[in-house]
């Protein structure tokens, strides 16, 4: 099976800090794939490197196939990047906003109105999509945003915290969304995140990153068999030497 | 290349209109508040007006004699309303003109006429009553001694007309002077000041204009690049499939279309607000612009276009690379807020004098300055210089050009992710690392 993202050796240096250091992971199309890992571990700036925000200092990232530095203009067609703390434009409604996004991948009209109606219906805002986004609560606004990374079916979904600010109902929502574009529509997702549980119950693979650097990697099962831990969360506390 | 620009302006347009702080101070304010202004001068002049046409003033003639007799009939005859209080005393005359509704008190002294008619300097006591000040008291005020002043004037011509029979007026005013100027090397039957006039009119507008509308488009283009920013849209907008150069293309033209609009409503504004003097000031009528080659010619206007359009570009690449560097929208207007001097300081020289006039050193200085060349293009129809709008606009557009491609190359890389600086005394700031 080919890959949908192939990082090798990463290195992305700020100043005198060392973000990434040979950061190294493999994607498989269709899969989600989980990034986990403490505050400044280094899952932001890999997402934003795969997503072609960032170049890398050293090393190398393929997405579906190209070079995030040479091929970034023809992977930003292809892919859908949902940043933690995104925003959406405060004075347009959530049907403007939509349909502001959905333009950019699809010319036709009816297919434009059709995407947004999916979208519609993934964010559960109904009626309220009429109201200006700056009358959304927190929750909302990261519904209408996950509805926008997932409407228009992209090869490879990059979920940054995805149901950051959700309350339970809704991100078990969300959740069984990502699971259904995957399978049905064959995305492939990326995601980071903090809650160990929504990794577990949503990713095939997981990897663990600390400074960094990929610690562990495998499936959440292979994982706890292998540091003999009853979840990820021990998991992880056992590879970074905490417990 | 340019695949969605439609879709970023028409995003981008909406969010500044739809921005209240912006619609309040850029469209709502100058519609209504200059009006509002204009109404309330246009009202009080009015009320100045009308309390000329009715100025009444109370006499306490003391002399009795001809000479003074006349004065008052002078003032009747200019409807001046006169209360003859001729048998009071100083003090109740004073308490008397306070009290009523009387614009002032004259006090016609003994021996006026006589000291007159004997060649000899006459007193007259003028008083105006102080209610609180205004326009129409000080008007009321002023008419009553320049029609003193013409009974004066009255006086000498019988004066002298009894010692020159053949014309006083040739003795009063021995020289005939007919002032006239000369345009372009033709000699015009038209006075110099009313030339001048319109040409003030002309250099103090239109700087101010252009000022304003760069200022607002400084402004905007800042704003949108910082809310961005501030609202947390921005990876997500560099992530879509869309050339970079394209969101900065509809990023310019967004707000070039809002700063048109907000100039117009402030040139409405203004209009009306000036025009409310204009109504009571009668204007210079009667001179035909075109007939002494003053007039724009459509070169001068598509000069004056071509050098507004491409400062108005370099102006907002100019404050979109520098508000690249702001965090939030309040940091990227005070980082552009300095760049408005480079505008207010060629206005103020526009408007004073004549860049060729000024010391080899600043003229350098201001030339060099991009903004005041639309400035200059303005004044092209009056000067016929054609050559130096020309030279003007192809010095801009390189220097458009340039800042253009700084503002590309910005959007392109990742600086317009990481590129910030702190507001407090602008030290650079360490990068925040992302996780």
């Amino acid at each position: 099976m080919s890959l949908a993202i192939e990082a090798t050796d990463v290195v992305k240096v700020f100043g005198s800090i060392h973000a990434l250091d040979g950061l190294s992971f493999t994607v498989k199309h269709g899969e989600i794939f989980g990034l986990i890992g403490p505050n400044g571990a280094g899952k932001t700036t890999a997402l934003r490197i795969v997503s072609t925000l960032l170049k890398p200092t050293s090393g190398s990232v393929k997405v579906l196939g190209r070079d995030v530095v040479d091929d970034a203009s023809e992977i930003r067609g292809l892919i859908s990047y949902l940043p933690e703390e995104a925003g959406a434009y405060k004075n347009l409604s959530g049907y403007e906003y939509l349909e502001f996004m959905a333009k950019f991948t699809i010319e036709d009209k009816e297919m434009i109105r059709e995407t947004v109606e999916v979208a519609a219906k993934i964010s559960g805002l109904e009626e309220r999509l009429k109201d200006k986004v700056k009358t959304y609560s927190k929750g909302m606004k990261r519904r209408l945003l996950v509805a926008r990374a997932l409407m228009t079916k992209p090869k490879l979904a990059l979920l940054d915290e995805p149901t950051s600010g959700l309350d339970v109902l809704h991100s078990v929502h969300v959740r069984g969304i990502i699971q259904q574009y995957v399978e049905k529509e064959g995305v492939t997702v990326l995601l980071s995140s903090h809650n160990m549980l929504e990794v577990e119950h949503l990713c095939g693979k997981v990897a663990l990153i600390n400074k960094g650097k990929i610690v562990a990697e495998g499936s959440p099962v292979e994982l706890k068999k292998k540091v003999n831990a009853s979840n990820l969360e021990e998991v992880f506390a056992k590879v970074v030497g905490f417990v | 290349m340019f695949k969605g620009l439609f879709n970023v302006i028409v995003k981008e347009v909406k969010e500044l209109v739809r921005d209240p702080t912006l619609l309040l101070g850029m469209i709502i304010v100058p519609l209504i508040i200059f009006p509002l202004m204009g109404f309330a001068v246009q009202t009080s002049m009015k009320a100045a007006e009308e309390s000329m046409g009715n100025i009444s003033i109370a006499v306490m003639d003391l002399d009795k004699g001809t000479v003074a007799e006349n004065l008052t009939n002078f003032l009747t005859a200019w409807n001046v309303a006169i209360v003859k209080i001729d048998d009071l005393n100083f003090t109740e005359a004073v308490n008397y003109v306070q009290q009523s509704n009387l614009t002032g008190l004259i006090v016609i002294p003994l021996n006026f006429s006589n000291n007159i008619t004997e060649g000899l300097k006459a007193e007259l006591d003028v008083y105006t009553v102080f209610r609180g000040g205004g326009i129409a008291e000080s008007t009321s005020s002023s008419m009553i001694s320049t029609l003193l002043k013409s009974f004066e004037e009255s006086l000498v011509v019988r004066k002298v007309g009894e010692k020159f029979p053949e014309g006083p007026e040739n003795v009063l005013n021995p020289i005939d002077m007919s002032e006239k100027s000369i345009v372009k090397g033709k000699s015009v039957n038209i006075h110099p000041n009313v030339l001048f006039g319109l040409m003030m009119s002309q250099s103090m507008g239109m700087p101010i204009g252009i000022m304003m509308l760069l200022i607002f488009a400084m402004q905007l283009a800042a704003t949108s690049v910082a809310s961005e920013k501030e609202e947390k849209t921005l990876e997500t907008l560099l992530t879509l499939p869309i050339n970079r150069l394209t969101i900065l293309a509809g990023k310019l033209t967004g707000s070039i279309i809002v700063a048109v609009v907000g100039a117009i409503a402030y040139i409405v504004g203004f209009t009306y607000y000036m025009g409310s003097f204009m109504g009571i000031i009668p204007a210079e009528t009667g001179v035909d612009l075109g007939a002494i080659g003053l007039a724009p010619t459509l070169l001068s206007y598509l000069l004056l276009g071509a050098s507004l359009f491409v400062s108005l570009i370099s102006a907002l690449a100019l404050a979109i690379s520098i508000s690249v560097f702001a965090e939030d929208v309040k940091g990227a207007q005070a980082l552009v807020g300095p760049l408005s001097m480079l505008l207010i300081f060629p206005m103020i020289f526009m408007m004073f004098s004549d860049i060729y006039s000024l010391p080899f050193p600043l003229m350098i200085v201001l030339l060099a300055i991009p903004f005041t060349h639309p400035m200059l293009a303005s004044k092209v129809a009056f000067t016929g210089d054609y050559l130096t709008a020309v030279m003007g606009i192809v010095y801009v557009s390189i220097f458009t050009l340039a800042v253009l491609y700084i503002a590309a190359r910005l959007f392109g890389t990742e600086k317009i992710l990481t590129a910030k600086l702190k507001f407090k005394g602008l030290r650079r700031r360490k990068r925040k690392p992302t996780e």
